[in-house]
């Protein structure tokens, strides 16, 4: 199982633009991705723009991003670079 | 089958129309966007269900069978940082479709230099979900799409 950290830049959190384009990209993804807060609760379905607005991360937040199978840390490199965009 | 109601009154114009490509390009998910009559105005709940986000620029109404819907009340108006806006409801409250839910003032918004078109917006719809999308005047309760 890969995992990444990444602390959320943006001023608005993880919605909006952030939220859309971490979306669109973990959609084109072939395995299952989730994403919690580092700080607990349930993960949630990284290709649902519903679940990602209502795990509601604030700028400055850090979430733990996971997903397995080939191609895996690529997907995740790419996640945790659009999440920790300014 | 999801009957989602116009928020605002105003024209229907469009996803393409809202100056903002995040939504224009459907990125957010399918829906419209209605252009706001200008004037003090209150944007109702497009559908039935629970209120999961409420910003005042933004919120998110999720009805029983899961389905969200997002309606957002301008373009960048996030910045404005609730400047303008008045809560007519509490995250977390059930409300009916057509309850008032954030009063505010599109003219205002277009004063500051920003667009107060309101994108209107299927989450996790597929291509194809939404149908039957309304075009041109809307009175806020009014069919707008539906989402099957």
């Amino acid at each position: 199982m890969g995992e990444r950290k990444a602390t959320v830049a943006a001023e608005v959190g993880l919605h909006a633009r952030p939220a859309a384009t971490f979306v669109q990209t973990a959609m084109k993804a072939p395995m299952d991705i989730r994403v919690a807060k580092v700080t607990g609760g349930e993960p949630v379905n990284g290709k649902s723009i519903l679940q990602i607005m209502a795990l509601d991360v604030r700028q400055g937040e850090t979430i733990v991003i996971t997903a397995e199978g080939e191609g895996a840390e690529e997907v995740l490199d790419q996640l945790a670079s659009i999440a920790s965009t300014p | 089958m999801t009957t989602v109601l116009a928020p605002v009154e105003g024209a229907a114009v469009g996803l393409a129309a809202v100056p903002d490509p995040v939504f224009s390009a459907g990125m957010v998910g399918p829906g419209t966007a209605i252009d706001p009559l200008r004037g003090p105005g209150k944007a109702v709940a497009p559908i039935a269900g629970k209120i999961m986000k409420l910003h005042p620029h933004a919120y998110v109404i999720v009805g029983d069978d899961g389905k969200g819907v997002l309606v957002h009340l301008g373009i960048d108006t996030v910045q404005l940082k609730g400047k303008g806006f008045q809560l007519l409801a509490a995250e977390g409250d059930r409300v009916s479709a057509g309850q008032p839910v954030v009063s505010w003032d599109p003219a205002a918004v277009e004063a500051g230099g920003r667009s107060p078109v309101c994108p209107v917006v299927a989450l996790d719809a597929v291509a194809g979900a939404v149908t039957d999308v309304a075009r041109g005047a809307v009175h806020a309760g009014d069919e707008l799409f539906r989402w099957t």
